[in-house]
């Protein structure tokens, strides 16, 4: 696993980073002792608590993401399943490794394997087969989707490094278009009208065959 | 039976998903709860003074891109105290290589795809999203001041619309028990200093006990007396009137207490509470089914949006709901719409008093607009019910702006379009500056495809209302 985040250019990835919007939070909520450029504007790379917090979780769900993709790849039966797997992998693996270039620069320790749940997920993965191991999966990935743009909206919020927010940002908009294609199989696997309740699936959230 | 066993399988699955569900670790406490202060008062404020000028000028720089703030008013047309003029024309700027008829011309899923929508038919954010809170007009500020020598100044932020897309102020009052008196405000803002003198004689005493109470101060997430406030000196706090100016609105603003966590919770403009006695639901999401709810119930939403646990320590006001916030209740639903004259008791228009144009918009109205399927004249142009429009079909959910990230609005609140001249801004977020904008907003989330003559009929007849 810890092979697919490959140990990146991290300064290419951290350049791609969009410059920060100049954001402000509430200063109530900064640690004491903070560096700061200027009153109030925390120092590069100056992390919060929600900052450190917030790399652990969304490390934690980024390997799941990928894990779980790499063993669907090899069990799933259906394209529309498979598709969406190859997907999870390819964008997950793309945001672990900017994650971790950020987690470097603010030497903020990431966790290097599952955490319980995913743990705990993975091991029915690898008992269940066929229909039911889709249905598994995807009902899964609806759930971690829905945790992760919570988390990513929290993060926005309350984090404090004007980079790791970018990321934050940047990343939102893929695990909701994540969250609508999985619900959209869903909906295929169970014969139900879509549980989406946002747009219709764009172009962009179409499972690649 | 074999239609049974084939589904126990699935079932098995599905039970197995929801036990891990069970022991998951919850996300962070402060995505739903606010956070206590991790610094001193002074060291806070001094951070939040130095950063002001940046967000002053980050949040006018979205304005500016997203709306024409110039002064156009509509010749001859005064809000109903007849002292501030109604702004004119579409204010919300179009992407290039568009018009507004071009616009209206693509699907939904057109305008999505190429990232077409108007950014000022976007949410609007608060002018610091992530501190949020009651953000009030200088008018009022100033009258505060000079009235009760009570500080209504943030140190943090400052308003953010220009006065022209603000009601009038003050805001004339009108009574369902006195119509004959017509404005009973004395061109003055109701304040505790003020309102005994203004009001014996006219209203009971009942009555008066809910005013006296809808403008006594408590404490309020941003005005209180902690380290966790925005006003320099340690503050009384904040009377329901401070938004809700002479029971009309001065456009004060907040973010909703209704969603989570922070980045998520879209701007609320304040709303009229004019013709309250007609409205069966309050609140934009909450739809509480009275005004006593309403009003006992604020004290912690407006009040300390939502976070009843923030409440308790800042010191909550919980008015007593046989007595107290009967009172309130019962000043509340004496406010009354302004005079309509053109309209007749059932909501229509007179033919013997309107334009052909009023007429003409009335017709748009009621069929090929759209328009009266919810605000429906007869019950003072709204169905006590909440819609959601939709807008997310028109853009890609999920782009933060200036903190706020824009997401699906859901379901909100109709509100009445009576007086609706006099209390710009528009939408419950206040996104839109002007009538005119908001015929655009519904001929776009509608689709129905409305001509420039169509539009002009609709704006004139809206002006009658």
């Amino acid at each position: 696993m810890r092979c697919i985040i490959a140990a990146a250019p991290i300064a290419a990835v951290l350049l791609s980073l969009p410059a920060a919007a100049q954001q402000a939070g509430n200063p109530a909520a900064m640690a004491p002792g903070t560096a700061q450029t200027s009153p109030g504007t925390p120092a590069p790379h100056e992390m919060n608590q929600q900052d450190r917090l917030f790399i652990e979780l969304a490390t934690a769900g980024g390997l799941a993401e990928v894990d779980f993709g790499t063993l669907v790849g090899k069990k799933a039966g259906s394209n529309a399943v498979k598709g969406f797997a190859a997907r999870m992998v390819e964008d997950h693996a793309k945001a672990n490794q900017k994650l971790e270039a950020l987690a470097k620069a603010g030497q903020v320790p990431q966790p290097k394997d599952l955490d319980a749940e995913h743990k705990d997920l993975r091991g029915q993965l690898d008992k269940a087969s066929g229909a039911d191991f889709e249905r598994l999966y995807i009902l899964g990935q609806i759930r971690d989707h829905q945790k992760t743009a919570q988390l990513l909206e929290w993060e926005i919020g309350s984090g404090q490094d004007p980079a790791l927010k970018d990321f934050a940002m940047e990343t939102l908009p893929t695990v909701l278009d994540h969250l609508r294609a999985a619900q959209g199989i869903a909906s295929q696997l169970t014969g139900q009208a879509s549980l989406a309740t946002a747009a219709p699936v764009s172009g962009a959230a179409t499972p690649k065959p | 039976m074999s239609g049974f066993l084939k589904r126990l399988p699935m079932a098995a699955g599905v039970a197995m998903l929801f036990s891990v569900g069970a022991t998951a670790d919850p996300l962070p406490p402060d995505a739903t709860y606010r956070p206590l202060p991790t610094l001193p008062f002074s060291t806070v404020k001094a951070a939040d003074e130095a950063q002001k000028a940046q967000v002053l000028q980050r949040q006018q720089t979205l304005l500016t891109e997203r709306y024409d703030t110039a002064d156009h008013p509509i010749p001859n047309v005064m809000m109903s105290g007849g002292r501030k003029p109604v702004q004119a024309g579409v204010r919300v700027k179009l992407p290039a290589g568009v018009t507004w008829d071009s616009l209206a011309a693509l699907s939904p899923d057109q305008i999505r795809e190429r990232d077409l929508l108007p950014a000022g038919f976007m949410p609007l954010p608060h002018v610091k999203q992530p501190t949020g809170g009651q953000v009030f007009p200088n008018q009022q500020i100033e009258q505060m001041r000079t009235l009760e020598s009570r500080n209504l100044q943030r140190f943090d932020v400052d308003f953010d619309l220009q006065d022209r897309f603000t009601p009038e102020f003050p805001p004339p009052i009108f009574l369902t028990t006195h119509p004959e008196l017509g404005d009973v405000s004395r061109g003055q803002v109701l304040s505790i200093r003020n309102f005994y003198e203004t009001m014996n004689g006219i209203i009971t005493p009942v009555q008066m006990e809910g005013l006296r109470l809808l403008l006594t101060p408590f404490p309020q997430e941003e005005f209180n007396q902690t380290e966790d406030r925005k006003s320099a000196e340690p503050s009384m706090g904040v009377a329901c009137l401070d938004c809700h100016a002479n029971f009309h609105t001065n456009a004060a603003f907040h973010l909703t207490p209704d969603v989570r966590p922070q980045s998520a919770r879209f701007r609320l403009d304040t709303t009229s509470l004019r013709g309250l006695f007609n409205q069966q639901i309050h609140g934009s999401k909450r739809s509480l089914r009275s005004v006593e709810d309403f009003t006992e119930f604020e004290q912690r939403t407006a009040y300390f949006n939502g976070d009843h646990v923030s409440a308790t320590r800042k010191g909550v006001n919980l008015p007593d709901r046989p007595n107290q916030v009967a009172m309130m209740a019962q000043m509340q639903n004496i406010i009354d719409f302004p005079p309509a004259p053109k309209l007749d008791p059932m909501g229509r228009l007179d033919p013997s008093k309107a334009t052909e144009q009023e007429l003409a918009g009335e017709r748009v109205f009621m069929g090929k607009g759209r328009c009266a399927e919810c605000h429906t004249p007869q019950t003072a142009f709204m169905d006590n019910n909440m819609h959601d429009l939709k807008l997310e079909r028109f853009y890609k959910i999920g782009k933060t702006v200036n903190d706020l990230v824009m997401l699906p609005d859901g379901p909100i609140k109709t509100f009445t379009l009576r007086g609706i001249k006099d209390s710009p801004p528009y939408l419950h977020d206040g996104r839109l500056m002007t009538l005119a904008d908001t015929v655009e907003f519904f001929n776009l989330v509608l689709g129905v495809k409305l001509t420039q003559e169509e539009k002009d009929a609709l704006v004139a007849y809206m002006l009658t209302l």
